[in-house]
């Protein structure tokens, strides 16, 4: 995992590399993707892998690389059935999070009947590498609140765009982050 | 704070590649020898690839523009092949621009003194039905560039 720093924890982050490349040349190169052009995809890989991990990473926290390669590889393997190529990056940004949501609940059920192999793969409390680290702040939360944040406060989605894509009414995208902001500040400066 | 994002390695940007490439064989290996190694023959492309590329005879490239090459190539039974490739250290992809031939190849340092090479090759003209043949000539391809790297330590 690699971290990046943004100003502050709630500011929308940048646009995604490729994202600032224009509209049509975007559309253009998953056309040529969607009728195998080897480096039509290699192109579109450089753009969804970091995008992918940056979705996954803090959803799915130590399944993360997990989720994004089974992530990644879904989008790649189901390229053709993207109608609208302009839409590539909120598709993308869809199968990414629900990778990672399933990715974390199955950590959890996994946890929950507690299993040597994913108790030794979570992070244990106080361990100093990441005492630091928001990964710490971020553990403490459930999935669901951890998709909320990533995807309204990191991708900057509206609270309507999460809802859609979560697929959970939008009462409930406004409750649960109001709690999950709350957890996390409040952990965040414990 | 930063938040956790993933990395996702050559190898597995390759895997991901290849779904996408449903005539293509993908098969990967461990090699005994370090990355550094491993990855001079692939970025030799003139001198390294066809000596374990065995559907490349020859490769002579044309132009040079950062990553990207525009390359010549001589195949078995003396079929030529334009290729247009993107290269840097632990990927390389090339095709020609119709589709016939398709090649990849990525690789990571896995422990002290190992790489995990990942390689496909495929052709659109063969379609699905080619894809055994493929995979023969991909191990194929394998085994001979983990002999190469790990007798030249």
């Amino acid at each position: 995992m690699s971290g990046r720093d943004p100003a502050e924890p709630f500011a929308p982050s940048p646009p995604p590399p490729g994202v600032d490349a224009s509209a049509e040349a975007e559309a253009e190169l998953v056309r040529a993707a969607q009728r195998g052009d080897a480096l039509a995809l290699a192109s579109l890989v450089d753009r969804l892998a970091p995008f992918v991990g940056r979705i996954c990473g803090p959803i799915a926290l130590e399944h993360g690389e997990d989720a994004a390669q089974e992530a990644l590889i879904a989008l790649l393997r189901d390229l053709p059935s993207l109608r609208e190529p302009r839409a590539l990056h909120g598709w993308a940004r869809r199968i990414a999070a629900r990778e990672a949501v399933r990715h974390a609940r199955a950590a959890r059920r996994e946890a929950a009947r507690g299993t040597d192999a994913v108790a030794a793969a979570l992070p244990a409390p106080g361990d100093p590498a990441l005492a630091s680290d928001v990964r710490r702040v971020l553990g403490a939360l459930g999935a669901e609140q951890r998709a909320i944040l990533v995807l309204r406060d990191l991708e900057g989605l509206s609270e309507q765009e999460a809802a859609t894509l979560l697929e959970v009414e939008l009462g409930t995208v406004k409750s649960r982050l109001s709690r999950a902001r709350a957890a996390f500040r409040r952990r965040w400066s414990s | 704070m930063s938040w956790p994002e993933v990395e996702l390695d050559p190898v597995v940007r390759l895997r991901a590649l290849a779904a996408a490439l449903p005539h293509a064989a993908l098969e990967e290996a461990v090699i005994e020898a370090p990355f550094a190694r491993v990855w001079s023959f692939v970025d030799d492309l003139e001198r390294g690839v066809p000596q374990f590329e065995g559907n490349v005879k020859r490769l002579h490239v044309l132009r040079r523009e950062g990553e990207r090459l525009w390359l010549a190539s001589e195949a078995p039974l003396g079929l030529s092949f334009r290729l247009e490739a993107v290269l840097r250290p632990g990927w390389c992809v090339m095709h020609t621009a119709s589709g016939s031939v398709q090649i990849g190849m990525a690789a990571r340092a896995e422990g002290a003194g190992r790489t995990r090479f990942a390689h496909f090759e495929g052709s659109r003209w063969l379609g699905r039905a080619a894809g055994l043949l493929f995979r023969g000539f991909v191990r194929r391809d394998l085994a001979k560039l983990a002999r190469l790297a790990e007798d030249a330590g």
